[in-house]
């Protein structure tokens, strides 16, 4: 039977030695002879596993360790304890074997040549990757497509737009058709345009590839675009792993109905949703999806006063996280 | 069985040799993107030979000789030893800066690629202008060849490739022993001007003329003296106190795969202290 | 008097950070000492030093090896007096672009680099100075002052060796200005320092002719001259006179800043960086 895991995560743990320092002149004179050692659990037994065609984001405050996360994923940091398999073989152990499998895009930093064109990167590329020629270029001419990418082939890459770099990152990261591909914060920092391509691209190769592909982000909208499945992270440990729907409907199981009255006067309520505020003639009533329907509670509500305008929120992914990261 | 293994090895060297041409081809790009630098490393790198060893001349001048040494023998020592100090500068200077690279995540890179760490390190940054050493070396390493009646013999060429190879080993894996040490300490100290002012005192002058106990430290703890020393004297064959003759170059060669090796050893276990950068 | 105070505050700030920097510290002592060790062996060794003979007895060139050995010392120590970092901060801030927003700062961007030059050397007093007279002392000799009615002299020439030192740096660092990358122009300042200053070998093992051109250059008078004056190898006479010239290098130096940091500031503010 063919597995169907790509990514399996287990008991993964990472400790970091930090030195206290103390501040001042005579803290950091002191700091020379003796120093306190302080250990900082960046990620403490993390289980997960991924399956091959899955588009997940782990998502978390600066500092809930994801970084550390997706860098002992990638094979960059040595895991204090557990173990990180990708299609099954240990990265730790088989790093030069599993690598050829992935591909890696930290938004922050480049793994093109800043001082030569683009092309002589992806040629690099293509030499340690024994890529073929005709591979290579069709590989090449499939993300030329969405990318636009060989308008800047022949650009030194230092004189480059932050988007155009991070495009030519992400080309060089999919060069070797690998199964997963590990993008940290891709969309930081990039215009509108940039960022629609970047998410067409990504959707377009895990739909033509079943490339497996894990982000992090801070941007609400690569999640909502890209991912069905989120993974939060806080204080080092996954705090949820869940659908986007699921948890919505478990963290905030309730909408908001927005009623615009003629007047203020006699605001009605309704016994199965709350008044939550009212603001002249505009009246909020937050109700469970459970007790009643939008439907029903309109219907109920113009029958005591009458409405000139009605529209339905519902709670923002921002808003989940923020109650997700509060828990 | 056996044969697949084979196979498997030497696709794996000329995959590296592929790269590795791809390497010193970027080097030879950036060399012309940025042309007002070798200029400067033309100028920079013969002056301090040419001034070094114009400085051994005078110090010669007026101490006469050297632990017999005479001077021919001197600039045939200086010449050999700046022709592997250029070829260490060549593949390995990297070494002396690695702070820099530990500190600023560099690593990142070299270990999501699926080719040896050390390898890309060196070979990614691979230092074409060190070549502009090698021209005092050869220049110095020629008139000391005149200066101390230097006979040929094809032996004594192999001798020195050998030795020049384990010399360059040597310096190489000592870089790299030092440079480890910032995967602990998180520094970006700069070997640099240290290594060359040690290595200068050590590899240009004979070792015989330190105490024993440095002597010892030198040809056992820390093999500088083979990078030059033993392997030189047994080329012209001068008693160094322990005689090897030409054998020297064979041990030098030796030594030199022994620093590497101990010295990939450490780097391996560092490079699992590897904390990447912003963390 | 406001502005001093600023100064004081980059000084002050410089001073804490390096200390932040334990391994360098350490790592610094332990490389120094080596050198400073290798170069006692390496005098001993050229002096044809034979331990049942008194130090006082061989002679080159009219210097003792006991004088020799106190000039090794007071090299390295003088070495980490005169280290600069000028010429790599005018590089990085031209390279990364921000000399533009230094350039906005209440103060002079040159100001701010000496500042911390200072305050890097004061902490560097305690983390590395200390360290090697005491290690000198214990492994090599006490590097004492062979006439300390000296000591005003060498201070102020100390002082002025300082300054042309600094203002070299600023100079090679000022390159940066017009060529991207300085770095090989640096290497050719460090080189030239190191052979021609009289750091590593004397001036007066040189040959005279070499010598002579030597002390028309300002090279010499950042390390020969203090360092003679400190071993007293030079006659009062003599020391007058290098005093003179250094102190003409000093301000031929300085004009020569003054004009060169206009132009670059100039071409600074044109381009915006």
């Amino acid at each position: 039977m063919e597995n169907n895991k790509m990514i399996e995560v287990t008991d993964l743990s990472k400790d970091y030695h930090v030195v206290k320092k103390e501040a001042g002149l005579s803290g950091a004179i002191k700091g020379l002879f003796k120093s306190g050692k302080q250990t900082i659990k960046a990620v403490s037994h993390v289980d997960l596993s991924v399956d091959k065609g899955e588009i997940i984001a782990v998502i978390g405050p600066n500092g809930a360790g994801k970084s550390s996360l997706i860098k002992m994923m990638t094979g960059v940091l040595t895991p204090t304890g557990g173990q990180v398999l990708i299609n099954g073989k240990d990265i730790t152990k088989n790093r030069k074997e599993v690598v050829k499998n992935i591909g890696v895009v930290f938004g922050q930093r480049t793994q093109l040549n800043w001082d030569l064109r683009l092309g002589e990167s992806f040629e690099l590329l293509r030499h340690i990757y024994e890529i073929d020629r005709d591979e290579y270029e069709k590989n090449l001419e499939v993300m030329d497509e969405i990318l636009g990418i060989k308008e800047i082939i022949n650009k030194p890459v230092r004189q480059m737009s932050l988007g155009q770099r991070v495009k030519g990152d992400l080309v060089a990261a999919m060069l070797h058709s690998p199964e997963v591909l590990f993008l940290d914060e891709p969309t930081i920092g990039l215009d509108v345009n940039t960022k629609f391509a970047l998410r067409k691209f990504i959707k377009e190769i895990n739909r033509v590839n079943k490339t497996t592909i894990v982000l992090t982000t801070h941007d609400l909208g690569d999640i909502e675009e890209l991912c069905e499945r989120l993974i939060i992270i806080n204080h080092g440990k996954i705090i949820e792993d869940c659908n986007l729907l699921d948890i919505t409907d478990r963290i905030a199981p309730y909408k908001t109905l927005v009623v615009e009255y003629y007047d203020d006067e006699n605001i009605p309520t309704h016994e199965n949703s709350t008044l939550d505020k009212v603001e002249g003639n505009v009246a909020r009533y937050r109700f469970m999806k459970n007790d009643i329907t939008a439907a029903a509670l309109i219907a109920e509500l113009s029958n005591k006063k009458k409405m000139k305008d009605v529209a339905i929120e519902e709670v923002g992914i921002d808003e989940i996280i923020r109650i997700a990261y509060g828990q | 069985m056996k044969n697949a293994k084979i196979k498997c090895l030497l696709h794996t060297l000329a995959h590296y040799i592929d790269v590795t041409i791809c390497h010193i081809r970027m080097a030879f790009l950036m060399i012309v993107e940025y042309p007002s630098n070798i200029a400067g490393w033309m100028i920079s790198n013969p002056i301090q030979f040419i001034l070094g060893f114009a400085t051994i001349k005078f110090v010669v001048e007026q101490f006469g000789q050297i632990n017999g040494w005479t001077y021919g023998q001197l600039a045939f020592l200086y010449g050999l030893s700046v022709i592997s100090h250029a070829l260490s500068m060549i593949f390995f200077v990297q070494g002396w800066f690695m702070g820099f690279y530990v500190v600023e995540g560099e690593f990142d890179r070299y270990l999501t690629r699926p080719l040896g760490v050390m390898y890309q390190f060196f070979f990614t940054n691979i230092n074409i202008f060190g070549v502009t050493d090698l021209i005092p070396g050869i220049l110095v390493f020629l008139y000391g060849c005149v200066e101390s009646n230097f006979t040929w013999s094809i032996a004594k060429v192999i001798c020195i490739l050998l030795m020049l190879i384990g010399a360059t080993f040597i310096r190489g894996g000592l870089y790299l022993c030092l440079g480890t040490t910032s995967f602990f300490t998180k520094s970006t100290m700069d070997f640099g001007q240290y290594t060359q002012e040690i290595m200068d005192k050590t590899t240009l002058y004979p070792l015989s003329m330190y105490p024993e106990s440095m002597q010892f430290l030198l040809t056992y703890l820390i093999p500088i003296g083979w990078v030059s020393f033993y392997p030189i004297s047994g080329l012209l064959g001068i008693d160094s106190g322990q005689t090897y003759g030409l054998l020297a170059s064979v041990i030098t060669l030796l030594v030199g795969l022994i620093v590497l090796a101990v010295a990939g050893l450490w780097f391996n276990y560092g490079l699992n202290k590897y904390e990447s950068a912003g963390n | 008097m406001k502005w001093i105070n600023k100064y004081l505050f980059v000084y002050k700030t410089q001073i804490i950070r390096s200390f932040t920097y334990k391994y360098d510290v350490y790592g610094n002592i332990i490389m120094q000492t080596i050198i400073m060790i290798t170069s006692a062996f390496f005098w001993r060794a050229l002096y044809g030093f034979d331990i049942s003979k008194p130090y006082g007895d061989v002679m080159v060139n009219g210097v003792r090896l006991e004088d020799m050995l106190t000039y090794i010392i007071m090299s390295s120590v003088l070495s980490v007096l005169l280290s600069t970092n000028v010429e790599r901060r005018i590089e990085s801030s031209v390279r990364n672009g921000s000399i533009s927003t230094d350039m906005m700062k209440p103060l002079n961007i040159f100001g701010i680099y000496l500042s911390e030059d200072l305050g890097r050397i004061t902490a560097l007093i305690f983390q590395n100075i200390l360290p090697i007279l005491i290690i000198g002392s214990l492994f090599i000799k006490v590097p004492a002052m062979s006439d300390l009615t000296q000591l005003p002299r060498f201070c102020i020439s100390m002082m002025l060796s300082f300054g042309i030192n600094w203002l070299l740096a600023a100079l090679f660092g000022m390159w940066a200005f017009t060529a991207i990358d300085v770095d090989a122009l640096i290497q050719v300042k460090k080189h030239l320092l190191r052979l021609l200053s009289g750091s590593i070998i004397p001036l007066w093992f040189f040959p005279d002719w070499f010598a002579n051109i030597l002390k028309a250059l300002p090279f010499a008078y950042i390390y020969q001259l203090p360092l003679d004056i400190y071993i007293g190898k030079s006659s009062d006479v003599e020391v007058l006179q290098m005093m003179t010239i250094q102190a003409i290098w000093l301000v031929v130096l300085g004009l020569a800043f003054f004009i060169v940091s206009k132009r670059a500031t100039r071409k600074i503010m044109i381009q915006g960086g």
